[in-house]
């Protein structure tokens, strides 16, 4: 699949590796390629721009969401564990920080796509093969996370086009928009 | 902690189950920290691997390379 990639495409599935490493996570998944693509100067930040979401607030909410991982504060204090007091605790003993961070050792090496984000590139194929598009772009893949119903990316690119009073079908005509006017 | 909240948790799978995920993926960071922490020490994987309960191999498999 990857040699129908084009660059901008390739770019952004290298960049979500680099999200993940440098977010401590240990998976890759939607959100990473998410955060890539709206970090990115392409055709998904453009069309993400055309419809009122600042594609760079977006990108710093999931590193920070992605950072997080899954210390879920709230979960944790149901069970009577107070995060943040784990959090200082960590912090005297191991370093500021160091609960995010995680150890900063041994994630040097490729970090594996979640079934999740897996399924989000063969959507943003089938996109490319549905809009007669002869490579997979940047724009594409932003169609791969809007169609990944129910993944964690989904959920926070909806909620970015909720926030800025905007919806999915709307991103799709801005990035069907751009297509046509590229081909 | 109230009651209710405790009640409430209990009562619904969803909450106690991403409670538990929650615990999960805390016990793990820390585990890393702490073997880390140790290596730097100068601890061997044999009293690592004591001290968590697990067999040396199973220690060094999971943590050998990153650490």
């Amino acid at each position: 699949m990857f040699e129908r990639f084009s660059k901008d495409a390739r770019a952004a599935v290298v960049d979500a590796q680099q999200v993940a490493h440098e977010t401590g996570s240990r998976t890759v998944d939607g959100r990473h390629l998410l955060a890539a693509l709206a970090s990115g100067d392409g055709a998904a930040a453009q069309a993400l721009r055309t419809v009122g979401v600042d594609p760079s607030a977006l990108a710093d909410s999931l590193r920070a969401e992605l950072r997080a991982g899954g210390l879920d504060a709230g979960a944790l204090a149901s069970l009577g564990v107070d995060l943040d007091a784990v959090r200082a605790r960590a912090d005297a003993v191991f370093g500021e920080g160091a609960l995010e961070r995680g150890t900063g050792r041994g994630r040097r090496g490729h970090i594996p796509f979640t079934p999740d984000a897996k399924k989000t590139l063969e959507l943003a194929l089938r996109e490319t093969v549905r809009l007669g598009s002869p490579a997979i772009e940047g724009g594409h893949l932003l169609l791969g996370v809007l169609r990944a119903t129910g993944s964690p990316a989904e959920a926070a690119l909806r909620a970015a086009l909720a926030g800025a009073g905007t919806d999915g079908p709307a991103l799709r005509v801005a990035l069907e928009e751009q297509q046509r006017r590229a081909s | 902690m109230s009651e209710s909240l405790l009640a409430a948790a209990a009562e619904h799978p969803a909450e106690g189950l991403r409670a538990v995920r929650a615990l999960r993926e805390l016990a793990d960071r820390l585990e890393a920290l702490q073997v880390e922490r140790a290596r730097d020490l100068g601890w061997s994987w044999q009293e690592i691997a004591d001290a968590l309960g697990v067999t040396r191999q199973a220690a060094h498999k999971k943590y050998g390379r990153r650490i």
